[in-house]
């Protein structure tokens, strides 16, 4: 994404709909057709074909330098920032179930703040210890909606945290 | 018509326990979601989605509401402040809550700000409590091709009326049709592009997508821009406006609030451009629009008092008739639907009681933020210095959170985290993200009663031209489209002239 032009995003676009309306023609020619209930693939078929011709539309004005300007390119520092988020956020999905929610989002919130510029620790690890518990006593004691416990709640629990994660 | 009896005890539902606390909670929480620039009303509906499951539906719903009034009108305390918008519907308050803050006046601005919300919104409840009722009424002769009908009008104004190019709304459109054919066959019951998978079978969690296309994405966005969020320094004062000043934005008020409830009726536009008619007509009709844009009070009224009369606007279609007015309404929607309540004229029919409790909890939402706004505008000021750097994670933290307690399923949360970094790919480059969630909601419309039309008309197109409904609405569509797309045109046009004219005065300076 960084140092995309405008012209080449539009481009990758039209890269990216063409085989999703191919697939939608290639799959839906798959379909049973039940009887007296309409024939399903007109819908999904007829929406394909106006993508399709519409994302052949943005490639002709993109090929013939008719693409919009891009507002701002993403680099440097502003690039790092997002790639930072990004890696975090998706490392938590993968994480999360593993670890429990309150070790992953202390992590989380920690790096993320860091990520993000702030640089004196004492609020790092105040706000990485605040904000799992904040959003724990919300969603699980409040809303009661249990959150991903892993193996660092269960070891709480076994060691008679139970009743502080009640 | 509206029942008074059942009006009358919807309010005492709305001011009884929980569900006065809900309101002014979600009032509160609104407006500072409005205040922060960055944050919108959308996003801020989405992100407290999840924290109303477990409340009773009405007293979930009463919370959103309040959200939604409250962040519409918060935007404008930003722009008086740091003159940056806090939600895109404030845009045009700046132009003289900015002036007006500089010569010290920003007190006596957000006053005006407030009551003026206050009117256009309590304004537009009131229209809606009174012609919500009708039109559902109407709806009900509504058949399968109709409901057709209507779907495909809202596609064509939302594909078209949204975003910079009319070809990006429209491929956002379309993809947001094909995601929501994901799962099994409305009518048939077999699954379609589920790649089989068995999470796939019900289609995408609707809601974690709603939080990741209008919460996380504008999450990200904001951890691009992070370094640049400006900072409150002015002191109010004075914030309660006079008698004398309310009577002279008296014909302002007027106008404003039938500016703001065409706009918000109309599918697709809302809060954002009402804003900007509203004060632009405010200008035409002035006896001194010269002195618009140098900070005066008229100028901070006709923006405030349309955007908010667009709230109840926006809200009609999709009480009525099931179709969204803007992004924050199809969010709204989405709640409503988790609370198993289908908008629609059969919720009219089925569910009067709720109906009237929400017309009152409308109502009185508009009048909560004006006492919020009036008693904490120093505070809500102070909320704008908020720290970014720890806000924006715990934006993500809540979006994810979130989205895993719909159905304690990190599908839900993984779906969330796909579809926000895939909301913020869109924003960067221009594509418009409200038609792909808007066409989620119409896609199922549409397709299902396509389907249910033709198996009517044993396979015949004939029958969505035959009926005079359906047609006047197909006609529309085809009219709005055409006009929409030449309307974009146009402007496009003056903006690559202006482009143009502006590149070759730089040239002329540096030769």
């Amino acid at each position: 994404m960084a140092n995309l032009t405008m012209k080449k995003a539009d481009v990758i676009a039209v890269v990216i709909v063409i085989p999703i309306c191919l697939y939608v023609f290639y799959e839906s020619g798959k379909w049973p057709v039940p009887a007296l209930l309409g024939r399903p693939f007109v819908i999904p078929r007829g929406v394909a074909a106006f993508l399709l011709a519409t994302a052949l539309m943005l490639l002709y004005r993109a090929l013939t330098g008719r693409a919009f300007p891009l507002e701002k390119r993403l680099e440097g520092a502003d690039l790092r920032r997002v790639t930072g988020a990004a890696v975090l956020t998706f490392g938590y999905l993968f994480v999360v179930e593993r670890i429990g929610f309150l070790g992953t989002t202390f992590l989380y919130a920690l790096l993320f703040a860091w990520v993000l510029g702030e640089r004196r620790w004492l609020r790092l690890i105040l706000f990485g210890i605040l904000v799992p518990f904040v959003v724990f006593a919300i969603f699980s004691t409040a809303l009661h909606v249990p959150l991903p416990r892993g193996w660092i709640e269960g070891t709480l629990r076994d060691h008679g945290f139970a009743l502080l994660l009640r | 018509m509206v029942d008074l009896h059942l009006l009358l005890q919807g309010f005492a539902t709305v001011l009884s326990g929980y569900n006065a606390v809900a309101l002014v909670m979600g009032s509160f929480f609104g407006i500072i979601i409005g205040a922060i620039p960055g944050l919108t009303a959308t996003m801020g509906i989405a992100l407290l989605v999840p924290f109303t499951f477990g409340m009773n539906p009405f007293t979930g719903i009463v919370m959103l509401l309040g959200i939604y009034t409250g962040a519409i009108y918060g935007g404008g305390i930003a722009s008086i402040l740091i003159k940056t918008p806090g939600t895109p519907a404030a845009a045009a308050t700046v132009f003289d809550g900015y002036p007006l803050a500089q010569k010290g006046l920003a007190g006596k601005a957000i006053g005006m700000a407030t009551i003026a919300s206050g009117i256009g919104g309590t304004f537009t409840a009131l229209c809606l409590t009174f012609f919500a009722p009708i039109l559902a009424n109407f709806a009900l002769r509504f058949s399968a091709p109709e409901y057709f009908a209507l779907a495909v009008f809202g596609l064509s104004v939302t594909v078209t009326l949204t975003g910079k190019s009319p070809l990006k709304g429209i491929i956002s459109g379309c993809l947001g049709l094909l995601i929501a054919m994901v799962g099994l066959d409305p009518m048939g019951g077999f699954p379609r592009f589920t790649f089989g998978t068995v999470q796939l079978t019900g289609g995408f969690s609707f809601v974690p997508m709603l939080i990741g296309l209008f919460a996380l994405s504008e999450g990200f966005r904001q951890v691009e821009v992070i370094l640049t969020a400006p900072k409150v320094s002015a002191v109010l004062t004075n914030i309660i406006p006079r008698l004398r000043e309310l009577k002279e934005c008296t014909r302002t008020f007027i106008r404003s609030c039938i500016i703001g409830l065409i706009v918000g009726v109309t599918p697709a536009i809302g809060a954002e451009t009402a804003c900007f008619i509203g004060y632009s007509e405010a200008k035409r009709t002035s006896k001194h629009p010269e002195l618009f844009g140098t900070g005066i009070l008229e100028g901070v009224a006709a923006p405030q008092c349309a955007e908010n009369a667009s709230t109840g606007g926006d809200l009609l279609p999709m009480l009525t008739l099931g179709l969204p007015g803007d992004a924050a309404t199809a969010v709204l929607m989405g709640a409503l639907t988790i609370h198993n309540l289908q908008p629609g004229p059969l919720l009219f029919r089925d569910h009067t009681d709720l109906v009237h409790q929400i017309f009152a909890g409308m109502i009185t939402a508009n009048v909560v933020f004006v006492i919020l706004g009036l008693t904490f505008a120093r505070f809500f000021a102070k909320v704008i210095n908020i720290d970014r750097r720890f806000l924006v994670p715990l934006i993500f933290i809540a979006c994810m959170v979130g989205s895993y307690a719909i159905g304690n399923d990190i599908f839900d949360m993984i779906t969330c985290v796909f579809f926000g970094f895939i909301g913020y790919v869109m924003i960067r480059y221009d594509y418009p993200v409200s038609p792909m969630v808007l066409a989620q909601i119409l896609g199922v419309m549409m397709e299902s009663n396509f389907r249910r039309s033709m198996a009517m008309s044993q396979d015949s197109l004939l029958i969505l031209v035959t009926r005079p409904i359906a047609l006047t609405i197909l006609i529309l569509a085809a009219f709005t489209t055409f006009t929409g797309i030449r309307r974009q045109r146009k402007s496009l046009q003056m903006e690559e002239e202006l482009a143009a004219a502006a590149a070759a005065a730089r040239e002329g300076r540096q030769g």
